[in-house]
Order: structure tokens, then sequence, then C-alpha cells
């Protein structure tokens, strides 16, 4: 759509078609809601481009137009001679103040003229800086060539916004003729041509297919080498290279065990809790090995055991005199006797 | 790429309308239903994407129906089978969010809510990968453990999906073997070239020995100016050679590519691309099991004048 608006603008503004540029400058301003823009809020805004991008100056305003108009006809038909584009901004920069002169005389006088061959000199530079870039980028069979055939919209180049529709099912992009004869779609036009498959056709194909292709899906895959267990019927085995990358005849996993891990619903996942109570015995296996280890070993630690039986002992000939503290030493005491008797 | 629906909805619209007072009304919006497509047959529906021949589009064409259908309403999971060359969680930009697989799940290392990776763009579009690049997947129970996997998501307390869409790895190997394990019903994705469709003719004879039936193709990389030189099979060429319906045609579009890198399914973009358009269109005929009544065949010369004005 919007290359097409292009095409109305520069017939509007007299521009060379070449000049491409603008068009991408223009595009946000229009912004890209190709459904909700009205053409004629796209007329206006024209307007004010053709004003701004020349001059203020209304009277000014028709003379530039046609200088811009004759200088452009001019650096095209350099361009179609492929000459070096700073050769070629130095003829056309060369060339232009005669030319100006020449239209400028009849009307004004000598400092209008030099003001007017300023801003057409301005104005040139632009427009050619303006092509030179686009040379660039119109190498044959590059992207650009993609956006001239259509295939791809310049200014969905790079990153296009994500689309969250809100309504996916008005999709203004899709258009159909009245007669049913053609469709619209992204501002090209379609033939449409009726699918002529009838359901006997598809059933001749059908029977072609099952007399060309007898197959069986294998239900068991086994390795080369390997032999067929005997209730299989051999037309439904898969063979599988020993050295296939991602596949893998044996399993080490049982099968009733794999579906009720796909059908958990909730909880630890199965062979996290194997391997967590795996762990949680080997821990305590191996916390109760180094509490022994430390009895019969660490005589350090053997002398912190002796302590609270120490404290112990007297806590008891202290039960007398301090009959409150005595619940407390006994249940600090009790742990240390049972392990002592448990001590080999 | 544009099925004209058997009764043209679009028209009730304006009924019994002389003569369009403007010129809008002339042209109107093929997909202005306004309304969400007849979801038919018994939901899940499980359909495997398959191609026979490799790179034709199957996992994009996955990524962008999955991710249609999600917008149009439906919730959907999408399985990725490509066991040794994954790709649909890069396609969908989901890699990095891939912690889990179903090896995992059938080792008991996680649970299948686990190993499903939420769409954040649309929560209701699910990716779980069979198998992490470089496991390896015990086959003897590959197509069973998609029958459960399958099971599984029916049964499940959020509720069971619509659509089950299976992304099969290419060729005919146990890869593929397993993915249509499953399947109630497949789309073969094509392209308009006579390898890709002996080996799409092959895949749907092998398809209907399985006991498949609802077979519809999809022809992916069309491009309409070498069908008008005569370069390229047309649409109607491919349909007489396979005898399937279509589903849809896809055109060669170089954002395919771009939306791949950015991991942003076509569908998704605006303003929409013209294979985002096929694929959605593909998604709803896929929703109401129809077929397109008529293709697009070649450009014509697009009238300038006032009309331009309103062109997509
Ligand atoms: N309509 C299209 N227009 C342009 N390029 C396309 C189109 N469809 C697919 N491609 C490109 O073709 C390539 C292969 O696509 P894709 O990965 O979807 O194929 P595949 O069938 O899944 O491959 P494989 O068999 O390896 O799984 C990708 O690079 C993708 O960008
Ligand atoms: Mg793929």
């Amino acid at each position: 759509m919007a290359s097409i608006w292009t095409v109305h603008l520069h017939a509007s503004s007299s521009f060379p078609l070449r000049n491409c540029s603008n068009e991408l400058q223009l595009r946000p301003e229009f912004g890209l809601d190709c459904s909700n823009c009205t053409f004629w809020s796209r007329k206006v805004k024209s307007g004010k481009f053709v004003v701004r991008a020349v001059s203020s100056d209304d009277e000014r305003r028709l003379q530039n137009d046609a200088i811009v108009t004759q200088n452009s006809e001019k650096i095209n038909a350099e361009k179609n001679r492929q000459l070096n584009p700073v050769a070629k901004l130095q003829e056309s920069i060369s060339t232009l103040p005669s030319f100006v002169f020449s239209t400028g005389k009849f009307k004004f006088g000598g400092n209008l003229t030099i003001g007017l061959c300023i801003v057409a000199t301005i104005l040139v530079v632009v427009v050619r800086g303006y092509a030179a870039r686009k040379s660039r980028y119109s190498r044959p069979g590059s992207v650009a060539d993609l956006v001239r055939r259509g295939q791809l919209r310049s200014d969905r180049r790079g990153i296009s916004t994500p689309l969250k529709y809100e309504d996916p099912f008005n999709n203004p992009m899709v258009k159909v003729s009245q007669s049913n004869s053609t469709v619209e779609m992204c501002g090209k036009v379609y033939r449409l041509a009726p699918v002529t498959l009838t359901d006997e056709q598809q059933s001749v194909h059908q029977r072609r297919r099952s007399r060309a292709y007898q197959w069986k899906r294998p239900t068991i895959f086994l390795k080369e080498g390997e032999s067929i267990p005997p209730d299989v019927d051999p037309d439904t085995v898969r063979w599988i290279p020993a050295n296939h990358p991602f596949a893998t005849t044996s399993s080490d996993i049982d099968e009733d065990l794999a579906q009720n891990n796909v059908y958990q619903k909730h909880g630890v996942p199965f062979r996290i809790q194997a391997e967590h109570e795996a762990l949680q015995k080997k821990l305590e296996a191996l916390q109760i090995d180094q509490k022994l280890n430390k009895l019969v070993i660490d005589p350090a630690a053997a002398r912190d055991f002796e302590r609270p039986l120490k404290s112990n002992m007297k806590s008891e000939s202290q039960v007398e005199h301090r009959p409150t503290s005595d619940h407390v030493n006994n249940s600090f005491g009790n742990k240390p006797q049972s392990e002592e008797t448990q001590n080999p | 790429m544009i099925s004209l629906h058997p009764k043209p909805l679009p028209f009730h619209f304006f009924p019994k309308q002389p003569k369009p007072k403007t010129l809008t009304l002339r042209v109107q919006s093929l997909l202005q239903y306004n309304r969400k497509p007849q979801l038919a047959g018994d939901t899940p529906r499980v359909v495997v994407i398959t191609s026979g021949k490799g790179g034709v589009g199957k996992t994009t064409t996955t990524a962008n129906i999955g991710l249609s259908l999600a917008r149009l309403g439906f919730s959907v999971v999408a399985i990725d089978a490509d066991v040794g060359l994954r790709n649909l969680d890069l396609l969908l930009g989901l890699e990095n969010r891939v912690n889990y697989t179903v090896v995992e799940v059938l080792n008991g290392d996680c649970r299948l809510d686990q190993a499903l990776v939420r769409d954040k763009r649309w929560s209701n579009f699910e990716l779980l990968c069979i198998s992490k690049p470089r496991s390896k997947l015990p086959l003897g129970f590959g197509g069973k453990a998609l029958i459960w996997l399958v099971d599984a998501l029916k049964n499940r307390e959020e509720g069971k999906p619509d659509f089950i869409l299976i992304d099969c790895p290419a060729g005919i190997d146990a890869g593929f073997i397993t993915a249509i394990t499953p399947a109630n019903e497949a789309v073969l994705v094509t392209t308009p070239d006579i390898t890709s469709l002996r080996d799409a003719d092959r895949v749907t004879g092998l398809l209907e020995c399985d006991g498949i039936r609802d077979i519809k193709m999809i022809v992916n990389r069309v491009r309409t100016d070498m069908i008008k030189g005569e370069d390229m099979m047309s649409v109607l060429d491919v349909q007489e050679m396979l005898g399937l319906p279509l589903l849809g045609v896809i055109p060669d579009d170089p954002e395919v590519i771009r939306s791949t890198n950015r991991g942003y399914p076509l569908v998704l973009n605006k303003p929409p691309a013209l294979a985002g358009l096929a694929f959605e269109q593909a998604a709803w005929r896929l929703v109401e099991q129809d077929s397109m009544k008529a293709v697009m065949m070649e450009e014509e010369p697009k009238k300038r004048g006032f009309f331009s004005f309103f062109g997509g």
C-alpha cells in the first residue's frame, strides 16, 4: 500500500519517480496502519510535505518546483550513464549556475537569483545524496530488488512490530472482489482459479497409492544383528544401525515405569524421588559411620562425649540442691549415655 | 491461498445492497467473518505435519499454524518430534526455555507439565521437545511414548488441548514412525518441485497404510511469478499429481527467513506478510476441516487510480 501511495505522492509533487528516498522518510508520518488511514488524511499530509520540502514562500515555490524538476531530470539522465557519484555531483553543480541564471534573469533581480542559486544548489546536493544512498542498495540481486519487485516492503525490513491481534477475525489485508474472480493481498491482485479436484479423483489417487505402497508401521526396533523375538511379525521390525546418532534400541528404563512417569501429575518426579531417597540413605549411613569413627578414633570427640557425662554426673549430684534444673540436665544427659552404650 | 467459502459469508454483511455508494464497499475483507472458526472433530485433534523430503517447511508450518491457532483462541501443544535436529524451539524463540524434554519425562527426571514450555506471547500455546540434541531416545517405545503423552495431555487437570501438532522429522525413518503413531490426521507439506512431490506421494501412501485418512496438503514456497513463466508447477498441477485436498498455499516469502532469525513466527508480524496471511488462513481451514476451493494463480497488474488507495 505504501508503495502505491508513494507513486501518487510523486505524481502530485512532480518529483522524479526514481527519487524514492522520500518515501522512507514519509512513512513514519503516515503511520503504517493501513486499515485506519483514509485517503483524505494522507492527502493533507502530502500537502504539508511539499510546502516543507521546498520553501515556505508561495511565490518561490512554483519556481523552485520547476527548477527541481528540471534539475532532477538532468540528474536522472546522468545517472543512467553510470558515472562515479562524486564526478556526477561535481558535474551537476558546475552546470547549475548558468541554468539557474537563465531562468532567474527574466523575473528576479541579481540578489534573488543568487539566493535561488544557493537554494537550488543545496537541493541538488540533497537530492544527489539521496540518489547516491539509493544506488548503493540497488546492486542487482540485493534485497532492494525484492523491495522493488514488491516481494518485500522496505518498511518491514529489520524489526517489524510484533502483532498482537486484538481481532484476528477481521483482516483488512485480504480482499476478494465481488465477482470472486480476483483477490487482493498485501496490495497485489491475484487471479483466483477454482480447485477442480473431485472426490472421485481423490479416491483414484488413494487406490493408486495403496497399490504402490504396502507398508506396516514398525512396532519394534532392533539393532542390526539382534535376533527377532519369536512372537513378532518380521514386517513390523525396524532395523536401526548400531551407530545411529540419536536413537538407541536398548533402554535402561522399564516401560511401565516410563508410562507412569508420563502420567504423573503431582509430586516429585520418580527419579528425583528415587535419587533423593538413595542420597538420604547414603547420607544417613555416612553420618552414622562418621559418628562411630569419631567415637573410636578422635580423642577430642571422645572427650566431648565425656563432658556431658561428667556434667550429668555433676548434675545428678546437684539434684538434691537444685531440683528445678533436673529436667534440663536429664534431657542433655540421656543422649550421650545411650550412645555410650552403643559404643563397642 | 484463498478458499472461497461455499457460502460466501463476507457478503452477508451487506445484504441486498443494490449499488454500493462508495467504492470501499466493492472490495471486502475475506476474513471478516467476525466469528471464531468452528472447531470440527474431536479434541484433542492430533495432527502430524510431515513431508518426506527435508527442508520444505514442516517446522515453519508447525510454528506458524500453531501460533495462528493459539491466536484464534484454541489451546495448542506443539511437539517437536525431530529428535536429532530439533529446531522448532528456535523458530518460536523458545530455545532458552527448554529445560526438560520427553526423554527426561520418561526417565522420571521431571513431570510432563514441567517439560511443557508455555509461550509468553500466547499462553495457550505450549511447546514440548522430544529430546535434547545430544541425548538418545530409546526407540523401543518412541511411538508408545507419544501415545502416552497424548493420553496424559487429554487427562490433564487444566483441560485437554484442542490441538496437538507434531512436527515430524524428514525421511521415513524411526523418527517419522514415532511422530505419526499418535496422529489422526496429517498435514503434508510439499514444494512445487518433482523431488519433493515424489517423497510426498510416498509419505502419503505410508500414512494411508497406517490408517491416517485425513490428509491435506500445504504447498509451500510457491512463486507466482515463476508459475506465470511456466518455470514452476502451479498449485493445481501439484494437486493433479497428488490428488490431495489443499489446506493452504504459502508463497515464497523472504520474511520467513527473517522471522526465523528473530524467533518470531511470521503470523505475529504486523503488518502481516503474505506468507503469514496464507498460514493464518490455512490454520482457519484446519480448524474447520475445510479445504481450499480456489487458489491464487498469478499476479494481475494492479489497477491504478482511485482503487489503489484502498489497496492492502
Ligand atoms: N514460504 C517460504 N518462503 C521462504 N523460505 C521458506 C519458506 N518456507 C520455508 N522456508 C525456509 O526453508 C528452510 C527450511 O524450513 P524448515 O526448517 O521449516 O523445513 P523443515 O521441513 O522443517 O526442515 P527439516 O526437514 O530439516 O526439519 C528455512 O530456512 C526456512 O526459512
Ligand atoms: Mg524441521
